[in-house]
């Protein structure tokens, strides 16, 4: 009865996995092969050298801290953006999806502000937040931590980043919610305030699950971009940018694979979330 | 007992529904109207099982969704009983999309409860109750689209009952299963009606299954839909399909559904 599910990934077999093996193999290969017979490695450092930055994720660079402690700020920033977008995006999208009025109250300010890239919003974060951290927030100054690296101007830019997504993917979602289930829900006395917990919510759950996961990628995109801005100093897009400033290509593109392994990693994360969370979907009746 | 008995007693019980002149007319983009429903006039006693029998698109299900408060009627009366109130006491059967998709079995039979504050272990324990009670226990954790159609009607039944119901609709449930699932669901409805005695008003367009399950089967008319008439069944339970009774009592019915056709 129920139809085969295309949406929902299925966990791989060793065969499929090969690719992750064999090709990025032979591309270091051909990559080794390039850079050595170049031999400009401010330009294009051979694999070699970056790799011999990757398995030091310790060392210190100049004054801009380590691969990892960039990278472990620039995570930090994200989840606590996109923390932020997530709650905010899933409340105001279903509260816009189910009542016309709030629907029609928002929409043009969510239509002109969605295709607005979040990187513009950061020089009025700076100027609004000045560089005030989260800490400061509570009122102490310094803790001598990572923490004293999550400027709020930077938090917000990313919680603009994660909004969209999540919204407009909960807004479909909600509006998209079968009547059916909704006079079921009201036969069996479900009240207004438990109807949008347990009949819209979990009905707009795949797709809550999709703006979460497009989010947080966007997220991830957005804070490398926003920590090569000026004003910043940290995170593993600063450090990019930094090394970049030092003719130090090894680090630029040591950065650059931990920037794809982390998004690939969170967008894996994101996808077992999703796939035990909704194994109904795509199977209704 | 006398059938003039089992009318009279019926006749004293308290009233659970009462139609008069309810008409519903329903406009197309074009601007056509279509007369859904005609002047239908309609009285339903506690603990009776009427069944509404007619052609597919006759007004019988925008009957039952003016009764379930789904849809307004424009001209007539509609009263419920006392204590009657939706949201409480009056549960709703649908053909399709009948259980959450989200939820297990068990899951969505708790559901109603669940709304009602009951406490977890109690609302499971009554929801393992019904399961057990429409022949699904080992199905508790079962997701619908893990269940056959037939199944599904079942614990659809299940989750219409846990919240007690005092009067249940039901819309064709039976409708997309096959006969001889929907032969085993017919019986079980009958069983649990006998037990509660809940008041059952049931839409179908089968006749057989209208004789079969009704103390009361009522004739609608296509086009607009309107009563055309009523008939008492006092035929003993379970009852028999090979009885001359029931073969006479489905003979007049289909002549006056097909006569409304010419």
């Amino acid at each position: 009865m129920s139809k085969e599910d295309l949406r929902t990934e299925r966990p791989r077999s060793w065969r499929d996995s090969l690719g992750w093996v064999v090709m990025p193999i032979v591309l270091l290969a051909i990559w080794q092969i390039a850079a050595v017979w170049l031999n400009e490695p401010w330009i294009f450092p051979p694999v070699t050298r970056v790799l011999e930055e990757l398995v030091h994720p310790f060392r210190e660079h100049y004054a801009s801290g380590s691969l990892l402690s960039n990278t472990l700020v620039s995570l930090l920033r994200v989840l606590l953006g996109f923390l932020l977008a997530a709650v905010a995006g899933v409340t105001l999208g279903i509260v816009m999806g189910s009542i016309r009025a709030v629907r029609t109250g928002f929409e043009p300010i969510v239509e002109v502000l969605r295709p607005l890239c979040p990187i513009a919003w950061l020089p009025f974060a700076i100027a609004v937040f000045k560089l005030k951290t989260l800490p400061q927030l509570f009122g102490v100054q310094y803790t001598r931590t990572i923490f004293d690296r999550l400027q709020l101007g930077m938090i917000f830019v990313i919680f603009v980043g994660g909004l969209f997504p999540v919204l407009t993917n909960t807004l479909d979602g909600v509006a998209g919610v079968r009547r059916n289930y909704l006079l079921l829900g009201q036969t069996l006395g479900a009240t207004r305030r438990q109807t949008f917990l347990h009949v819209y919510l979990p009905a707009a759950m795949p797709m809550i699950l999709t703006g979460l996961r497009q989010g947080l990628g966007l997220c991830w995109f957005v804070i490398i971009a926003a920590e090569m801005m000026t004003g910043s100093d940290s995170g593993i897009g600063y450090l990019l940018m930094y090394a970049s400033d030092n003719s130090a290509m090894d680090i630029v593109i040591a950065a650059m694979l931990i920037i794809g392994c982390v998004g690939a990693l969170l967008s894996f994360a994101m996808r077992r979330v999703m796939y035990g969370l909704v194994r109904w979907h795509g199977k209704e009746i | 007992m006398a059938p003039s008995e089992t009318r009279h007693q019926q006749r004293e019980k308290p009233i659970a529904l009462e139609l008069r002149g309810v008409s519903k007319t329903f406009r197309s983009d074009t601007g056509a109207e279509v007369r859904a429903l005609d002047r239908v006039n309609l009285v339903v006693r506690e603990g009776e099982f009427v069944t509404l029998v007619g052609a597919t698109g006759c007004g019988k299900t925008t009957l039952l969704n003016l009764i379930a408060e789904l849809d307004t009627a424009e001209e007539g009366y509609l009263d419920l009983g006392d204590g009657l109130r939706f949201g409480d006491n009056i549960a709703h059967v649908f053909q399709h999309y009948t259980l959450f998709p989200w939820r297990t079995a068990i899951s969505n039979v708790s559901f109603g409860l669940q709304m009602r504050r009951v406490s977890r272990a109690d609302r499971r324990a009554r929801a393992t109750e019904l399961l057990a009670r429409v022949g699904l226990a080992g199905f508790e954790n079962a997701y619908p689209h893990e269940l056959s159609g037939g199944m599904r009607q079942r614990a659809a039944i299940a989750q219409a009952l846990a919240i007690e119901p005092k009067l249940l609709l039901m819309d064709e449930p039976f409708g997309a299963v096959d006969d001889s699932t929907r032969t085993e669901l017919q019986q079980m409805l009958t069983d649990l009606w006998q037990e509660n005695q809940t008041t059952i008003i049931f839409v179908t367009h089968n006749i057989d299954e209208a004789i079969v399950l009704g103390s009361r089967v009522v004739v609608f008319s296509e086009r607009p839909g309107k009563i055309v008439c009523e008939f008492e069944i006092d035929l003993p339970r379970p009852r028999d399909r090979m009885t001359e009774e029931f073969t006479k009592l489905f003979m007049r019915i289909r002549t006056t559904l097909s006569g409304q056709l010419d």
